[in-house]
């Protein structure tokens, strides 16, 4: 798996390539270091693959960036990752766009 | 070790133990009233051969049948049609074994007049047999409840009640032997099968039990029941006629005298029966695998089986050939004028077990697969046709060794021809097993324990294959992968701390079909309603909704869960 990270200004944008498992999800986990963005934008265009132990880290990544009032967008979603969030109802929790 | 191999590891201790118990059971009158009453009394029990090979005959019959056709049908899903063959296998059982007892009754002065033996042997024989009758009907009833304890995941009660049944058996024909005699020593038997019986009921009554009855009879049933376990019941009638042949040769070739040194080679003959171990601990799964049509496993577990039984019969071999005396010491020959041939008998006849265990194996198989006709020609070719051609030749020509030598040259020589038979009928690769390359290449097979490293690579490969090499578009393929990954993972959740061993089976002959197995904790993964305990499990009762071809069944005490893509 491969994290790439860029600021501009308050916004954050992490970049994640590989498939994120029970595996691989820790390491995804210590790449989610949002500092002071207020606007994080996670962009999992070259993710093939989520499983749950995903699903739990864009819930927590989620609800962390609310609590700090700010905002996390999930960017690029492929169909095979849009169809587990239409399946977990989740796409109608997370900020998609 | 994979997940085959560990249930069949753990079958296979239970069921060597109680085939080896049931040979020493088959064994312990000659024992005992060799011991107690002379070497009439070894006469005797020898001469009883035949009707207990008629008893175990007709007990393998239902015994075996009922659990073979009860697990072919667990495999294919229809657990309302394994429970009618289930309860018919009752009837069948008690049917067959009053029908033996009245027919046992009826030609016991007829047979024992027929054998030729006069005096003590011909009185003690009689009345054994009078005494041993209720066996008949009990043995039926025991191998039936211990053949459906193994298929219903019990490997050890079955194995407890054959320990309860030797014990029982030992511990009341002793003292019963000394006082009664022959009755003595008949009701020890028969208090020894009670036992046994009382011992397997105990499985309906615990909570892992999924065996069902349901009202059902049916005569045409019966018969399936019976012609499924022909094969492997027919080793029993084919050894009866064989032994009574043998002692109407020896007594009228060799004289009466040499019937203990008969007795010696007919215990080793039986070893066969503590063979049928590595094929009982097999018939579980290969019957679930056989009725899945999952040609991988069943060579797979075959090819298992085959390994475990060479072992056996070389241990056996080498066993024998340095202790002989374990033989002629077990059924009580003292004379020094009939131990030493003996011994060399039983060095002689003791290289036959290797291709009897081999014989064994693939006669059950062959049942397995419901292949009576291959089972039986198998059977009476090992058993009886070719041993029965040729040691009377064989002792023309050489005397008793030619005859024992004929005895250990038969099971190699009806391996051969099976073999060549089949191979005419079925071509090159085709026997042992008459399995189907087309339909093995048409499978998948992955043996994983469940550990996080595990489950990824296993569900990141299926997924990679499905849509590489298989041609699945890419949202089923992912679709799969994850329901892998999520099952595998939640089936760990449901197990913490234990070590899991599963195995997935990928077929793609009609859609994609997925077979999930595990050793875990027993519960139904394609229930969508079950509890959500975590968001894994949220997902994959989820997921369940999403594949609406699903489907659980709790068979031989493991989880099995199928999905169709």
């Amino acid at each position: 798996m491969e994290i790439k990270t860029h600021t501009d200004g308050a916004t954050l944008t992490i970049a994640v390539s590989g498939r994120v498992d029970t595996v691989t999800a820790p390491e995804l986990e210590a790449g989610l270091k949002f500092g002071d963005a207020t606007r994080v934008v996670l962009d999992l265009a070259d993710v093939p693959y989520m499983s749950s132990a995903g699903l739990r880290l864009l819930l927590s990544a989620h609800k962390t960036m609310l609590a700090k009032g700010g905002e996390l967008q999930i960017a690029r979603v492929p169909p095979a990752v849009r169809e587990v969030l239409d399946l977990t109802g989740f796409s109608g929790i997370l900020n998609l766009v | 070790m994979t997940f085959a191999a560990s249930k069949f590891a753990r079958f296979l201790p239970s069921a060597t133990f109680a085939m080896a118990a049931e040979y020493l059971m088959g064994l312990s009158d000659s024992v005992i009233c060799g011991q107690i009453l002379g070497e009439e009394g070894l006469s005797v029990i020898n001469l009883m051969q035949p009707v207990f090979n008629a008893v175990s005959f007709v007990a393998l019959l239902v015994g075996t049948g009922t659990s073979v056709l009860y697990a072919t049908e667990m495999g294919r899903f229809d657990r309302r049609r394994a429970s009618e063959l289930l309860t018919q296998g009752l009837w069948t059982a008690l049917l067959l074994g009053l029908g033996l007892v009245a027919t046992l009754a009826c030609v016991r002065h007829g047979a024992t007049a027929a054998f030729g033996v006069t005096g003590g042997v011909l009185d003690g024989a009689r009345t054994y047999w009078a005494w041993f009758l209720p066996c008949a009907l009990l043995e039926s009833l025991a191998f039936y409840l211990s053949s459906l304890c193994y298929a219903d995941g019990d490997g050890r009660l079955s194995a407890f009640a054959y320990g309860a049944q030797l014990v029982g058996n030992c511990a009341l024909s002793v003292p019963l032997t000394m006082k009664f005699g022959y009755a003595g020593c008949a009701v020890g038997t028969t208090i020894g099968h009670i036992a046994a019986v009382a011992v397997l009921l105990l499985h309906l009554r615990r909570a892992e039990n999924s065996l069902a009855f349901v009202r059902h009879f049916s005569l045409a049933d019966s018969g399936r029941i019976c012609v499924c376990a022909l094969g492997d019941a027919s080793i029993r009638l084919c050894q009866a006629v064989l032994t009574l042949l043998l002692n109407l040769y020896v007594i009228a070739r060799f004289g009466e005298g040499r019937l203990p040194v008969l007795a010696a080679v007919l215990a080793v003959l039986g070893l066969s029966e503590a063979f049928d171990g590595v094929a009982t601990a097999a018939q579980p799964l290969a019957s679930v695998y056989i009725g899945e049509s999952n040609d991988r496993l069943t060579r797979r577990i075959m090819r298992l089986a085959a390994r475990v039984a060479t072992a056996e019969g070389i241990a056996l071999t080498l066993l024998l050939a340095v202790w002989p005396g374990l033989v002629t010491g077990l059924v009580g020959l003292s004379d020094p004028v009939l131990v030493g041939p003996a011994q060399q008998a039983v060095r002689l006849v003791a290289l036959g077990l290797v291709g009897t265990a081999f014989v064994m194996l693939l006669n059950s198989y062959y049942t397995f697969r419901v292949r009576e006709g291959l089972a039986v020609g198998l059977t009476a070719l090992a058993t009886l046709i070719l041993p029965a051609a040729l040691f009377p030749a064989a002792g023309h020509l050489f005397g008793e060794t030619g005859v024992w030598a004929a005895l250990a040259a038969s099971p190699y020589a009806a391996l051969a021809l099976v073999a060549a038979y089949v191979t005419a009928k079925g071509g090159r690769g085709a026997f042992p097993l008459l399995l189907d390359r087309a339909r093995e290449r048409a499978s998948r097979v992955y043996d994983l324990v469940l550990e996080p490293a595990d489950v990824c690579r296993v569900s990141a490969a299926l997924g990679k294959f499905l849509a590489v090499r298989r041609g699945l578009d890419e949202r089923k393929a992912g679709l799969t992968s994850l329901l892998i990954e999520e099952a595998l993972m939640l089936i760990r959740e449901r197990n913490a701390g234990r070590r899991i061993h599963a195995e997935l089976t990928v077929t793609w002959k009609e859609g994609v079909t997925i077979v999930v197995r595990d050793d875990g904790r027993l519960f139904d993964l394609t229930d969508a309603d079950t509890a959500v305990s975590s968001l894994r499990a949220y997902l994959v009762s989820n997921l369940m909704v999403a594949i609406p071809a699903r489907r659980n069944m709790t068979t031989t005490g493991f989880n099995r869960n199928v999905f169709k893509i």
